[in-house]
């Protein structure tokens, strides 16, 4: 029986060498084959990291990705990028704006994940970011309705979907950050992600963060999705009691540390919370991984909390002879 | 025309260089390579911008743009007794976080919270600038609390302070205050709670005038509450609370308004001559000659590019309105 296999959420932090050269390409002063050489650099040395500490289930890093939903966004037709709007404090953001029918100009992300798979035998995840929330992050010019947006969003997500499938993906992660926005559109959103996972033959998780679980989570076994992965470490620790009453009929993957922390969670103060985790679900059925991806950390950070992460996860499987 | 308005942030940095002097300077004062007088002259040059802006396109009642605000909540509350200021936290559906308050003891005013602020854009604008503070219901609604455990009591306390507060900003010279309460949006309910705690300050604002406004959403169900309450303008979201401008097209508003009704959360441009014969079928119904025009919310949620714009066909919408004062 696999147990407690150990993933990523998506993104990982970028060396200071590839935030130095996105910088110098934005102003045009490194060519696109530059910047690609040194983001393949990037990705190599992170998919090496996770083979090495034993990840199950390794990430590419999204080392070539600047914002998730712009970066999507630049690789479909019908939008432009806007200028800079500001998420909090001093962090900036652009975001889409749809100015005309959405149309794929082909595969988004799939090159980079043939590039990530052919660098290790481990099954990486193909990444997506879902339709509500390419929707909700993005000015509509164009559609003047965000449920038509989304489905829109939806088919050309299936699309590629189907995409990294062909290319090898057994694992086809859906980032719906923006899910918890508006609980009325949770409907629009089941329906969305159920058009982009429909008759996909792999398997498939939805990821989310940030959001009140509590008011959503009827919604949970809702979810046209194999697998749930969500952000317990940070707040979701008390959620617990509630699927104890309430059973989760998918996967589960549990974040069992903070990427808003600095604090590296020592190893036993994680294995407490897979502990806690192993009260609830069954081993094979549950995932151990960060509560959202680790791009704000720094290098050595994110590298010191999946370590310990993953030798915690080992701790608990010895501890119960889980293999 | 109609007067126009607008509801409180603009955005603090845009595409070019120049535009983004501040950003540069917190990534400088975060190193510890300058210090806090120079970041405050940073945020004042783009103070003096973004008013410079507003009175270029000629609004009537403008606002300092918040731009040394951190967000909306923890700019207000961290200067509050018994508060401290917390982890992030998601502010409404605008994929945008604050900082959470935390109560922990009898909150009190310690002081003046938005008056050098205030002062220093009222002296570099040419229009009356508005003091926009966050309003009691909304503080209670979205910070923690470990003391009152009774959102009530944590209001009223809340109310007397921003009271102090509005007292203070009119003896600086302010005429014009909002109180900002976008939560009545996602707790109409809870109506009669927001509307005691204006009470308390509009005791305290001596001849100003006094603004309620509401966004995010709508407040169909409200309208006639907010309408008795003692502000001297409603302000309302008319864009995500288009359900309100339902209400107000059938049974108008007894109170002057401040008409949201430019998206401040979409890039679309609207055509200025649609939005005016819009408002204009409200003649009658509304007061229009007492009420403004305004964007739907603050203006931050857009690139400053857009932003601009939008002020422009605010202000085009109103000429093309006609009535007014």
């Amino acid at each position: 029986m696999t147990a407690l296999l150990t993933t990523s959420v998506g993104s990982l932090p970028k060396p200071e060498y590839l935030i130095r050269a996105r910088a110098k390409a934005s102003k045009g002063d490194l060519s696109r084959d530059e910047l690609r050489t040194l983001e393949e650099k990037a990705t190599a040395d992170w998919i090496r990291f996770q083979d090495e500490i034993g990840i199950d289930i390794p990430v590419d890093g999204e080392q070539y990705r600047g914002d998730m939903a712009t970066y999507f966004a630049e690789n479909i037709r019908g939008t432009v990028i806007s200028g800079l709007v500001r998420s909090y404090g001093n962090r900036y953001y652009k975001k889409p704006i749809i100015t005309d029918e959405l149309r794929l100009n082909g595969p988004i992300s799939v090159d980079w994940f043939r590039f990530a798979q052919g660098l290790t035998s481990k099954p990486v995840k193909g990444m997506i970011t879902g339709p509500y929330t390419m929707m909700d992050w993005s000015f509509d010019e164009y559609y003047g309705s965000r449920e038509e947006t989304c489905l829109a969003f939806a088919r050309l997500l299936h699309e590629e979907a189907v995409a990294l499938r062909q290319a090898g993906a057994k694992i086809i992660q859906v980032d719906e950050p923006a899910l918890s926005t508006r609980f009325e559109e949770l409907p629009l959103l089941v329906k969305a992600v159920g058009i982009v996972t429909k008759g996909l033959g792999t398997k498939t998780i939805l990821h989310t963060c940030y959001g009140n679980y509590d008011a959503i989570f009827e919604y949970f076994n809702k979810l046209p999705v194999d697998q749930l992965d969500l952000e317990m470490s940070n707040s979701g620790l008390d959620l617990l009691e509630r699927f104890k009453r309430e059973p989760l009929t998918k996967e589960i993957a549990f974040g069992v540390v903070d990427v808003h922390s600095h604090v590296v969670e020592p190893v036993d103060l994680i294995r407490e919370r897979i502990e806690k985790a192993l009260t609830i679900f069954e081993p094979d059925r549950l995932y151990i991984d960060p509560d959202c991806g680790l791009k704000t950390r720094t290098v050595e950070e994110a590298q010191a909390k999946l370590r310990n992460m993953v030798a915690a996860a080992k701790a608990v499987r010895q501890a119960h002879r889980l293999t | 025309m109609v007067r126009t308005t607008v509801v409180g942030t603009y955005p603090r940095i845009g595409d070019t260089f120049e535009e983004q002097s501040l950003r540069r300077a917190i990534g400088r004062f975060d190193k510890g390579e300058i210090d806090a007088s120079q970041l405050q002259a940073a945020e004042r040059e783009v103070t003096k911008a973004v008013l410079r802006e507003q009175n270029d396109a000629g609004i009537d009642v403008v606002t300092d743009g918040q731009i040394s605000w951190y967000d909306s909540q923890s700019h207000i509350a961290r200067k509050i007794r018994s508060v401290e200021i917390t982890g992030l936290a998601r502010y409404f559906d605008t994929n945008t976080y604050y900082r959470q308050p935390l109560v922990s003891g009898p909150v009190a005013w310690d002081g003046p919270i938005l008056e050098d602020e205030w002062t220093f854009a009222q002296s570099v604008s040419t229009a009356p600038v508005k003091a926009v503070l966050t309003g009691p219901f909304t503080l209670a609604s979205l910070a923690l609390d470990t003391h009152y455990g009774n959102k009530e009591k944590l209001a009223a306390d809340l109310a007397s302070a921003l009271a102090e507060e509005t007292s203070a900003l009119v003896k600086a010279g302010a005429r014009h205050i909002q109180i900002d309460e976008p939560a009545l949006t996602l707790h109409p309910k809870e109506v009669r709670l927001a509307l005691e705690g204006l009470e308390t300050i509009a005791a305290r604002r001596g001849s100003a005038t006094l603004t309620l406004f509401t966004y995010f959403g709508e407040v169909s169900k409200i309208l006639k509450d907010l309408e008795s309450s003692p502000a001297d303008l409603l302000g309302l979201d008319l864009v995500q609370g288009a359900k309100t401008w339902d209400v107000l097209a059938k049974s108008g508003s007894d109170k002057p308004l401040v008409l949201g009704v430019i998206d401040a959360r979409n890039t679309g441009r609207e055509d200025p001559k649609d939005v005016a014969k819009r408002v204009l079928t409200l003649d009658g119904k509304v007061d229009l000659r007492s009420s403004y025009l305004s964007p739907s919310n603050g203006l931050e949620f857009l690139p400053r590019d857009k932003a601009r714009e939008k002020l422009r066909i605010l202000v085009d919408a109103a000429k093309h309105a006609g009535v007014g004062p």
